[in-house]
């Protein structure tokens, strides 16, 4: 049984809101600087060109260079590149193995369930920024360190609601009618209760995206992120504050289009979370 | 009791805010200007003159002990400190005696001879735990310490020592710990500093201040501030924006142009002096393939250090070709001034069987100004085909990357020394005995070491001049370094400070601190 709404509906009721519109032509947006950043990126973003550093915005260079003369608008493509891939490897790790968790959890035996919920909350009871941060601190900086650690912190946001849901589920009748002709526990896991338990949980991962866009942005600005020459939005944004003086242009590129992939995210999953979900729509 | 706000109270109110506000009120809040907040750009970690890390806990060492003889303000010049009397009596003896009733701070007693003699010997002497002071080259030529009496006594050396003065005794290394406090102490004397000097620690919270307070037991002239407190702030950014919020009152820039925005702001002046720091890139000359020495010369060859020092601090300073900087004894004015040639390094790569190129490792410290050196020294081996990986440490662990066995695994590293004025204390870290130690680059050589020895211990000018510059023409064949550049050294302060500083940049005197 599968009582789920379909896509098409959810997205109707998306564009529907004002909100939820801005939300998802700014994803829109962002998602498609990563796909063709390749393509539209007028120059290689780790190009140097030292003699040409700090040049204000202009028809060769839309947003300017940086402190080492690379174009700033390719690099703010790439770095939307970065953003994605981080964001949607750490989400989906993080929302698959929670989940997972989740159901083990509320399927396993009082003391194994207990075990599963005291991980959780020790992981949880560490802001996630302080926890990548002295992870990357032992295993160092790199990209997959950074999708691990942070999809790491993030699986107890999604295994508390994985295990909410199922435990508010398992006992429904078409479970029981279910497992009373036969069918197999995986079978039951994926075929019924998943789908069955997926909307809070894409809510959720919706509404982390931007957070763990910001936690990228912010491992990278302390230096702990992405390795250079990548170009993060958060090394965009600690090279420019690091030569403000020098020039504002790359901070402001860089914290302009953060702010805007953030705001969209944001507007984007509570736009998703009251069509998914209307019982959780704020009172305005 | 109920407050009441009648008329009277709230003309008294808005006159006191209007006069608040005449005189300006952060003015009224620092009236008294009795402490002053410096900027260090990292934390303190070892407060024993020994085993100190470097200049930043030289400075608070030195604020809070006394040396025989000190420097004057801002000057190489010296008079006694604790010493009523020092003189040298030959090029290997020095006598002195102490002022009478100079006390040690935390009731350790009166300074005596055998304090003396405590504090230069450990230098010498391997610890228990088999560790033995990497500035033991300042106290290098030191046979013992007379005790003659109980506040006099003999130095005497085993051969002449130009450098003395300047790096030892009068200097971070010449500090006079309480051997009572030592011996009390045990281990934790590296966290515990008893002296006897102008400010006692007052208070330290490690990453975010330490607090000098004035000693009320000092017996030299009293400091002008009642307390220095030292906040560690590692970007020089940051610095900036603290020194315009007034959060601190001075510091040194990484960066000199920031120099140039802080002169025009009001309330805030700059201070420039010549660059003795000296920036360089080490190869690890023990790790393949950069044990092969057409690779290390490939690498030289191709990083563009103009183009480096342009991206990194806008071409406002000095380049270096060697390892000392002109103004020191032992400046090798004829050093190779190489610019890049990729042809050149392709071929020597090639002949190296490195055609096809390969992956390294540059270390730096997790600022701006060596990132993005490092991010230069990447793109411009890139097109000779080495593919480069940048590490950027924080202070903490970039400092000890190169230490030990650990040291071993180290490719290439950004590094940033402080100098003094004699040329010796800056060859001393490039000798066989420092590998593991300060010496990155694990190079060795027999020459070397003699010259440095010989250049330690005669005061023949010209004969220390020529052995310098030998050790330099040596360092240059090994192709495992790459000179950057000696800094610059710019400071900004609030416009009441008046900073006292040593020539080399890197030294300051807090106990002379005083206001403008």
């Amino acid at each position: 049984m599968n009582i789920r709404r379909p896509a098409s509906s959810v997205f109707a009721q998306v564009w529907a809101r004002g909100a939820g519109r801005v939300g998802l032509v700014l994803v829109l947006l962002i998602v498609a600087m990563a796909l063709f950043a390749p393509w539209i990126a007028p120059y290689a973003p780790n190009k140097i060109n030292v003699a040409n550093r700090f040049a204000d915005p202009s028809g060769a260079f839309f947003m300017g260079t940086d402190h080492l003369g690379r174009d700033l608008f390719s690099r703010v493509l790439f770095g939307a590149q970065i953003a994605i891939v981080v964001a949607f490897a750490v989400i989906s790790i993080s929302l698959i193995s929670g989940t997972l968790l989740g159901i083990a959890a509320a399927y396993a035996p009082a003391r194994v369930e207990r075990f599963f919920l005291i991980v959780f909350d020790v992981i949880a009871s560490f802001p996630s920024l302080v926890l990548a941060l002295a992870m990357v601190a032992i295993l160092g900086p790199s990209l997959a360190n950074v999708i691990a650690i942070v999809a790491i912190t993030f699986i107890p946001h999604f295994g508390r609601v994985a295990r909410a849901q199922v435990l508010a589920l398992r006992n429904a009748p078409f479970l029981e009618a279910s497992r009373a002709i036969g069918v197999s526990g995986p079978r039951l896991v994926f075929v019924h209760i998943i789908p069955n338990i997926s909307g809070p949980l894409i809510v959720l991962a919706s509404m982390d995206v931007p957070v763990v866009i910001t936690i990228e942005a912010g491992l990278s600005f302390l230096g702990v992120g992405v390795r250079p020459p990548l170009a993060s939005w958060g090394t965009l944004l600690y090279d420019g504050y690091s030569y403000l003086t020098q020039s504002f242009w790359p901070v402001l590129f860089a914290g302009l289009v953060l702010s805007l992939a953030t705001l969209g995210f944001t507007l984007f999953g509570e736009a998703l979370r009251d069509a998914i979900d209307p019982k959780l729509r704020r009172i305005p | 009791m109920a407050a009441t706000l009648s008329r009277r109270s709230t003309l008294k109110l808005g006159a006191a805010a209007a006069g608040a506000a005449a005189l300006g009120f952060p003015n009224i809040v620092r009236a008294a200007r009795d402490r002053v907040v410096v900027r260090q750009d990292r934390d303190i970690q070892i407060l024993d003159p020994a085993f100190r890390i470097g200049a930043a806990e030289g400075n608070v060492i030195s604020a809070c002990c006394q040396r025989l003889a000190s420097f004057k303000t801002g000057s190489l010049h010296y008079a006694p400190d604790a010493a009523e009397t020092i003189k040298q009596v030959s090029d290997t003896l020095i006598e002195f005696t102490l002022k009478p009733g100079q006390m040690f701070s935390d009731g350790y007693g009166e300074m005596t001879a055998e304090d003396i003699k405590f504090s230069f010997e450990r230098f010498g002497i391997v610890q228990k735990d088999g560790k033995k002071s990497s500035y033991a080259s300042d106290w290098g030529a030191l046979k013992e310490v007379e005790i003659t009496g109980k506040y006099s006594g003999k130095i005497h050396l085993k051969n002449a020592a130009p450098a003395i003065w300047r790096t030892a005794i009068c200097d971070t290394s010449g500090n006079i710990l309480s051997k009572k406090a030592g011996e009390a102490l045990g281990e934790k004397i590296t966290s515990q500093l008893v002296g006897s000097g102008p400010y006692r620690i007052a208070k330290w919270e490690p990453n975010r201040q330490l607090v000098l307070a004035a000693n009320p037991d000092y017996k030299g002239p009293k400091p002008v501030f009642r307390e220095v407190i030292v906040r560690p702030i590692q970007e020089s950014k940051t610095a900036e924006i603290a020194l315009r919020a007034r959060e601190i009152d001075f510091t040194r820039f990484e960066d000199p142009v920031a120099g140039d925005t802080i002169a025009k702001e009001a309330g805030l002046k700059v201070v420039k002096m010549p660059g003795m720091r000296y920036l360089w890139i080490g190869l690890n000359v023990e790790k393949a393939p950069l044990d092969n020495l057409k690779v290390r010369q490939a690498i030289r060859l191709g990083v563009d250090v103009d183009e480096a020092l342009t991206a990194a601090f806008g071409g406002k300073v000095e380049r270096a070709n060697a390892m000392l900087q002109s103004s020191l004894l032992g400046y090798w004015k004829d050093a190779p001034v190489r610019k890049r040639d990729v042809a050149g390094a392709k071929k020597l790569l090639a002949e190296a069987g490195l055609a096809g190129g390969f992956k390294t490792r540059l270390t730096v410290l997790n600022q701006a100004a060596y990132k993005t050196m490092a991010q230069v020294v990447q793109s411009n081996l890139a097109e000779i085909g080495v593919t480069v990986e940048i590490e950027a440490l924080d202070g903490g662990s970039y400092w000890s990357v190169g230490k030990g066995d650990v040291g071993k695994n180290l490719d290439m590293s950004l590094q940033l020394f402080s100098a003094k004025m004699d040329p010796s204390f800056t060859s001393q870290w490039f000798v066989s005995e420092q590998v593991g130690v300060w010496n990155w680059q694990r190079w060795t050589n027999p020459e070397y070491d003699k010259l440095h020895v010989l250049a330690a211990s005669t005061n023949d000018e010209a004969e220390r001049g020529k052995a310098m510059i030998r050790m330099q023409q040596l360092m240059d064949d090994s192709a495992a370094f790459i000179w950057l550049t000696y800094d610059s050294a710019v400071f900004g302060a609030a416009a009441w400070v008046k900073p006292a500083i040593l020539p080399n940049g890197t030294d300051w005197q807090f106990g002379l601190f005083g206001e403008a």
